[in-house]
């Protein structure tokens, strides 16, 4: 039970995809503008990240080494195409402000990587959970983002108004230079922290 | 030899699966893209020409007087007993990263009536506050950057900083879309003036 556990703590902080392997940044910077972006966009990558690896982990018996990754490019298309779709058909107006972003999660290194690392090599559950943990992983780290720039660029967090009218936005803050000012803190914030723990253990 | 044929029907066997699941997804979520699309039109449509009245897509095509302005659909707006109050077109007019698509409705005796961006990928706090319905370009007034051109004569040069008052920061967006409505109310009058009587 314990290391089942340690599967998804594994991509939730120990191996983060956005912040400790450091992988799939480009529509992590495009994406968390705003909340409500960063929510659809963790929706989607959650969805076709744990599909992803639960169909390749279930078929992997059958897959022939040599064709391994169109036969993962297939599946992992499959799932972005299905979550666009159901994005475009509930989520519109969302939809339409990052549409490429969702389609580009069919080149995203993260699922593609965790397709070869782990769903190929390990058994259907242990997969799921793993998809599971680099999900929370990838999402904590994009909407804390999310509420960080839209709050001080735009004064709102999903759109509600939080800060007092008199404050004037730093617009800086939703343009693209702020994804990596803030992407940079948060990565030096948690490696500071992670060390600060490993000296007090010692 | 084989081996490769082997390789093939694996690879070919999982996307056909694949393409099946597809099909099957398509065929459900397609019918609410539709209605959704349905909806916003309509919406659009009332929103730049709100009243009572109705409206019905005109199968014609109008010339855009400028070159860079092109457009789709356009729909006539008649009052409850039958008589042309204006028309609304479907305007695309090149913004600062991608084409805007907006709808512009024309009143009969060549003013504007109303603007509405359906679609722009406009740069957020700056161009993107041409569709926000809290940026003021006069604070006072609470007119917003579209609101502007309600009542505007097509005959109006349309030129930010001029007549039209720009988004700060944004004055390619501001220019994209005043020149969009300045061709779409020109074309429309010049079309209505002729119709005439109809």
């Amino acid at each position: 039970m314990k290391d089942k556990l340690k599967i998804i703590w594994n991509g939730i902080v120990p191996s983060n995809p956005v912040l400790i392997l450091a992988i799939g940044l480009c529509s992590v910077v495009a994406v968390t503008n705003f909340v409500k972006n960063a929510l659809l966009m963790s929706f989607a990558f959650s969805f076709v990240l744990i599909l992803s690896e639960v169909i390749v982990s279930s078929i992997r018996k059958w897959i022939p080494d040599e064709i391994r990754v169109p036969i993962f490019v297939v599946v992992i298309a499959t799932f972005t195409t299905i979550a666009a779709l159901l994005s475009h058909a509930y989520f519109p107006s969302v939809y339409d402000a990052i549409k490429l972003y969702i389609l580009l999660v069919v080149v995203n290194c993260i699922i593609i990587g965790r397709a070869e690392a782990f769903a190929y090599k390990n058994g259907v559950f242990d997969s799921l959970l793993d998809g599971i943990g680099m999900s929370l992983g990838y999402s904590w780290v994009i909407i804390t983002i999310a509420v960080i720039r839209e709050l001080f660029g735009n004064g709102t967090i999903a759109n509600i108004r939080v800060m007092p009218h008199i404050y004037q936005p730093a617009l800086i803050m939703i343009l693209p230079p702020a994804g990596f000012l803030v992407l940079g803190v948060l990565v030096g914030w948690l490696e500071w922290s992670l060390k600060k723990k490993k000296e007090a253990k010692k | 030899m084989n081996k490769i044929v082997k390789l093939a029907v694996v690879l070919g066997v999982i996307s056909a699966i694949a393409g099946g699941i597809l099909a099957g997804v398509y065929q459900f979520t397609a019918p609410v893209i539709e209605a959704r699309n349905q909806a916003a039109l309509k919406a659009g449509l009332l929103e730049v020409f709100p009243g009572n009245y109705k409206f019905s897509e005109l199968k014609i095509k109008l010339k855009s007087p400028d070159p860079a302005v092109t457009f789709g659909k356009i729909y006539k707006v008649e009052d409850s007993s039958g008589n042309l109050v204006g028309i609304i077109l479907d305007v695309t007019t090149p913004g600062d990263q991608a084409p805007i698509e907006m709808l512009v409705g024309v009143n009969r005796n060549g003013t504007i009536n109303g603007v509405k961006i359906l679609k722009s990928l406009e740069t957020p706090g700056l161009g993107a506050n041409a569709s926000n319905p809290h940026y003021y370009v006069n604070k006072k007034k609470k007119i917003t950057f579209l609101g502007q051109f309600k009542g505007k004569k097509v005959t109006d040069p349309f030129i930010p900083k001029k007549d039209v008052i720009a988004i700060t920061g944004a004055t390619i967006t501001s220019t994209a879309v005043s020149r969009g409505v300045k061709a779409a109310g020109v074309a429309a009058y010049e079309y209505m003036q002729k119709a005439g009587g109809s």
